[in-house]
């Protein structure tokens, strides 16, 4: 049995290139996965883990290229919800990981991760939150 | 029944044609607005051009508790998520999915979809039934390939040719259902014969099959 030790974001957006260049900065051993090379761009230099051009929806790409059985953290960014949620369910039903983060845009999808482990990051529920804390501090 | 038809071009159109003429309940999603109005003025059915992967779109077409959903879009993720949605919110009983990629087909079904329909797949399928057409005729799954059915023709070389079913120790796990001897049709117990011409109907498990396949396909001279 292989460790489970690895965290892999997929989508090298603004926030997966973050978490993926944070995690990394504190030691993690980091795979990010994108379908297009160009994201990298946006890692910081000192990024220390592994950059992947792939299809993370395809399961031999998450089988052979993404390592998934080895990884015990996934946080999912890509742009689109749908893929977002598909990879998620992927990754919880099919390959067990442990730790799943999934980023949403449309609330109403959080009913379809019920019953599960997978956790889910609302930039909605996030931007309106900030908005009411920050007319509470100027009141 | 109440079925909801998402997506699709000529898919859709055939379906609702279909199904139309035998008043069923349909509930017509199509995203495209061009083909929403053409399929619309086509069939003089009402058809709501939004994004059925969003939950309020479905929300909006009333799919609560429909018998059946078909997504028929090109976009296998879109499928899945309008299935899934329909069927974890809305309770929907049953939810088809078509699928582009044949390496799907089994993952969709491991997630929750009860049926995915992909054209390569099914090609890829009957190329290999067909492949095995000399010895077995026919073969058939139910319940999503839970229960096999073949048809299988009985040669004067064959084992258990002229033999009583009771003195036959077949694999575990089968059934002979019934035989076929022109033109009538036997309902088989321990004491029926089978003869050579006749066509055997077996039900079995998927993981049974092969075995029971050799094991009728078994000639006289061979060995145990």
């Amino acid at each position: 049995m292989k460790n489970k030790n690895k965290i892999l974001v997929v989508g090298s957006g603004r926030l997966g290139a973050s978490i993926a260049a944070d995690l990394s900065a504190k030691g993690k051993d980091v795979i990010i996965i994108d379908k297009n090379g160009e994201s990298f761009r946006k890692l910081d230099d000192e990024f220390g883990g592994y950059d992947l051009i792939g299809d993370a929806t395809d399961l031999t790409v998450l089988e052979n290229e993404a390592l998934i059985k080895e990884v015990n953290e996934v946080i999912v960014t890509t742009d689109s919800d749908n893929v977002n949620l598909f990879i998620s369910h992927i990754c919880f039903f099919v390959y067990d990981v442990p730790e799943v983060y999934v980023r949403l845009n449309d609330v109403d999808k959080g009913k379809l991760i019920e019953n599960t482990t997978i956790r889910a990051i609302y930039p909605f529920n996030l931007s309106f939150e900030d908005y009411l804390e920050t007319r509470k501090e100027r009141d | 029944m109440k079925m909801v038809i998402v997506n699709g071009r000529h898919e859709s159109d055939f379906i609702i044609k279909k199904f139309k003429k035998d008043k069923h309940h349909l509930i017509v999603i199509n995203k495209d607005k061009d083909f929403a109005e053409y399929t619309s003025n086509n069939n003089q059915i009402p058809v709501l051009c939004e994004d059925a992967s969003k939950a309020y779109t479905l929300s909006d077409a009333g799919v609560e508790d429909a018998d059946v959903l078909i997504a028929l879009s090109g976009d296998d993720i879109e499928n899945y998520v309008t299935c899934i949605t329909a069927k974890k919110i809305f309770n929907v009983k049953r939810v088809v999915s078509l699928v582009q990629n044949p390496k799907r087909v089994d993952l969709f079904k491991q997630l929750g979809i009860d049926s995915v329909i992909c054209s390569t797949y099914l090609l890829g399928e009957s190329i290999k039934n067909e492949s095995i057409i000399e010895t077995f005729t026919k073969k058939l799954s139910l319940e999503n390939d839970k229960i096999m059915v073949a048809e299988a023709l009985i040669g004067d070389d064959y084992n258990i040719a002229n033999k009583q079913i009771k003195d036959i120790t077949f694999p575990p796990a089968v059934n002979i259902s019934c035989i076929y001897r022109e033109p009538e049709v036997i309902i088989p117990n321990g004491s029926s014969t089978i003869k050579p011409g006749d066509k055997l109907i077996i039900v079995s498990s998927p993981e049974n099959q092969e075995t029971i396949i050799n094991f009728i396909n078994k000639k006289v001279d061979e060995n145990e």
